[in-house]
């Protein structure tokens, strides 16, 4: 299992460089002066223009850039953004809320998910199985940034039970209705992964086995077919939370929750290296541990699974 | 034959599944009475015709299904919008004026007007033509890419799918809409904004996915036994791989391009809205939507038309690819 867990680690360090030379590199591509927009446009004296230059390593060639950027990582130092703030700090404040907002969406998505996905599955072709399919097809359909705006104007403007948008501190409770928003694609997309896996157990020599022997149906449903269906749901959800961080870009942009989809989506348009990277880089660093997560959990759902 | 109907039918109770298990176990000795099968209908048959394929065969059970009856009806009725959008309206979508600005439905403009005034049905109807475009380009480019290169991985193994895995793995870590976002502020992408930009970005990050399962279906039919027999019959590698290992693995391929399909319909939108994605003066669902999101609480059926317009494309490509799925796939066949 060590090992197993050393091995995965190490097979990061080259998702994590590829992944931030890539995005240094394109961003490195992007026109636009940084400087020129610091300034705001008003003319600089060639000094502190060189300056400047300097102090971001923008006088570098590429290669260069990228080196010096990646020694001051190992240091944990992350560059400064071009208002002058460290990105460590602006990432500090910002990667909690999202972090906040991530496991909300994955709670609604697993809880709810597992339990529709469950009720559906028992019952195929039933009405509610038939119900919850449909509306799963409807919402997978629905672009994100829609459902967005109709619930934040339904729930949130017309009949007033939330906040339609975040306040600074973002608390768990307001992160709620983005929560929501963000999760609901892959909510429906959980359902239908836990309904089509109960599908094929339930019919399995195991289940008939556990009810002929007299157990419940209750007990029957959650121990024999609820966790011998949930290897795939686990793995969909693990490679999920990583996406539902990117994700994020759209659902704070609604919500207005300065969370690292915001920091990130503003960075970008600026050009700003140091933080596009380091949000990326982060962004990179959870979708591969939550992955790794889910391949650990695989032995705890099924001990036919062992790691060498 | 009571065995033989147990043997068939899909075991609901206990006590019907145990007696199919009986059965089950009989059919091994089962011998057909010769009265079974008479000998007209053996005759009857025509040995000439050739037998029916995977695909025929698919094809028979998909005719039959409600779900991609509609779902190939609604498709052919989009791609005939997007062809041919002037039999639809008579109205000039870049024809706005202001003194209709908001107005609701009349006579001639069953839709209402938007912001600017123009009329918002024909604009939904022009919009259709961009928005299948990013669809069906992005496909067919994520197919030929990330195609070639899981078929090339998966077949031939060795250091070539080492590398093509850990690339798909750079590429898989970034979010599709994250990726695009900043490829879309590239010099050369930001100057031509055009649909094909669009289209190149979303293919960009398209590829790994599909990459991935062409790679599984891959492995899957390389080692089947007629595989095996072509390449010991003396066939070259490669071209076992083309004849017989891409036929056999096409059907994971069709499903998930299909389906993909209508998700980067969605991303065209999602992208559009956040600025990056199509140029302005480029009707498009996602641009009329974004262009919506500040006039919800005046106006909120200038955002609901396009975007009924767009989750109903997308539904109906995701519904062809779940109804091609259970045609291709026999074990879920014989379950329905």
């Amino acid at each position: 299992m060590l090992s197993f867990t050393l091995k995965r680690i190490a097979q990061l360090i080259p998702v994590f460089i590829g992944a931030t030379l890539l995005v240094y590199f394109l961003v490195f591509a992007t026109p636009g002066d940084p400087i020129a927009a610091l300034s705001g446009g008003k003319p600089m004296t060639p000094a502190t223009e060189a300056a400047l230059r300097a102090q971001y390593n923008l006088d570098q060639p590429f290669w260069i850039q990228y080196g010096l950027y990646l020694k001051n990582l190992v240091t944990f130092d992350l560059g400064m953004s071009f208002s002058g703030q460290p990105v460590a700090d602006l990432l500090g404040r910002a990667f909690p809320v999202t972090a906040r907002l991530a496991i909300l969406a994955l709670l609604i998505e697993g809880v709810f998910g597992i339990i529709f996905g469950v009720i559906a599955g028992m019952r195929k072709g039933k009405f509610f199985d038939s119900t919850i399919l449909v509306a799963s097809l409807i919402v997978i359909a629905v672009p994100t940034f829609v459902l967005g705006f109709v619930l934040q104007f339904v729930i949130g403007v017309k009949l007033e039970w939330a906040k339609p948008t975040v306040s600074g501190a973002a608390t768990w409770s307001e992160l709620i209705l983005p929560a929501m928003v963000l999760g609901l694609v892959s909510l429906a997309y959980v359902i239908r992964l836990t309904r089509t896996s109960v599908i094929e157990n339930k019919s399995a020599d195991y289940v008939r086995t556990a009810t002929a022997k007299g157990l419940s149906r209750n007990r029957v449903v959650r121990v024999h077919v609820l966790r011998n269906s949930l290897i795939p749901v686990v793995t969909f959800l693990g490679a999920d939370l990583g996406s539902l961080m990117g994700g994020a870009i759209v659902t704070e942009g609604i919500f207005n929750v300065p969370g690292v989809g915001n920091l990130l989506y503003r960075a970008i348009l600026k050009g700003e290296t140091p933080t596009v990277v380091a949000v990326v880089g982060v962004l990179v660093i959870v979708f591969v541990l939550a992955n790794l997560i889910v391949d650990m959990l695989y032995a705890l759902l099924d001990p036919r699974i062992r790691y060498a | 034959m009571p065995e033989n109907q147990n043997f068939n039918s899909e075991a609901g109770l206990p006590v019907n599944r145990r007696a199919g298990k009986v059965s089950k176990y009989k059919m091994e000795h089962y011998v057909a009475p010769l009265d079974e099968t008479p000998l007209q209908a053996v005759d009857s048959v025509k040995e000439t015709g050739k037998p029916l394929s995977m695909w025929a065969e698919a094809w028979r059970s998909l005719r039959k299904q409600p779900l991609f009856i509609i779902s190939a009806i609604l498709i052919l009725a989009v791609i005939i919008v997007a062809a041919f959008p002037q039999w639809f309206t008579s109205q000039d979508p870049t024809y706005c004026a202001l003194e209709n600005s908001n107005e609701p439905g009349r006579e001639g403009h069953i839709m209402g007007f938007n912001l600017q005034g123009c009329d918002i049905y024909s604009r939904v109807i022009y919009g259709t033509r961009a928005s299948l475009l990013v669809g069906i380009f992005t496909t067919l480019i994520v197919i030929i890419v990330g195609g070639t290169i899981g078929a090339l991985a998966g077949f031939y193994g060795g250091w070539i799918d080492t590398i093509l895995a850990r690339l798909g793995d750079i590429f898989f870590a970034l979010p599709l809409i994250l990726g695009a976002i900043i490829v879309m502020q590239l010099p050369a992408f930001r100057e031509n904004k055009s649909v094909w930009t669009v289209i190149i970005t979303l293919a960009i990050f398209g590829w790994p996915q599909l990459a991935r399962i062409t790679r599984g279906a891959v492995i899957e039919a390389r080692n089947a036994d007629f595989v095996k027999a072509s390449r010991s019959l003396g066939l070259s590698k490669f071209k076992s791989l083309v004849k017989h290992v891409l036929p056999n693995s096409l059907a994971p391929i069709i499903v998930v391009a299909t389906v993909n399909l209508g998700v980067y319909i969605v991303a065209e939108a999602t992208l559009s809205f956040l600025g990056v994605g199509l140029p302005p003066e480029i009707m498009s669902w996602g641009n009329d939507i974004a262009s919506a999101q500040t006039q919800l609480r005046n106006n909120p059926m200038m955002l609901m038309w396009p975007a009924l317009f767009l989750s109903v494309t997308v539904l109906s490509f995701i519904m062809l690819g779940d109804a091609v799925r259970d045609a291709l796939d026999p074990k879920a066949r014989k379950g329905a």
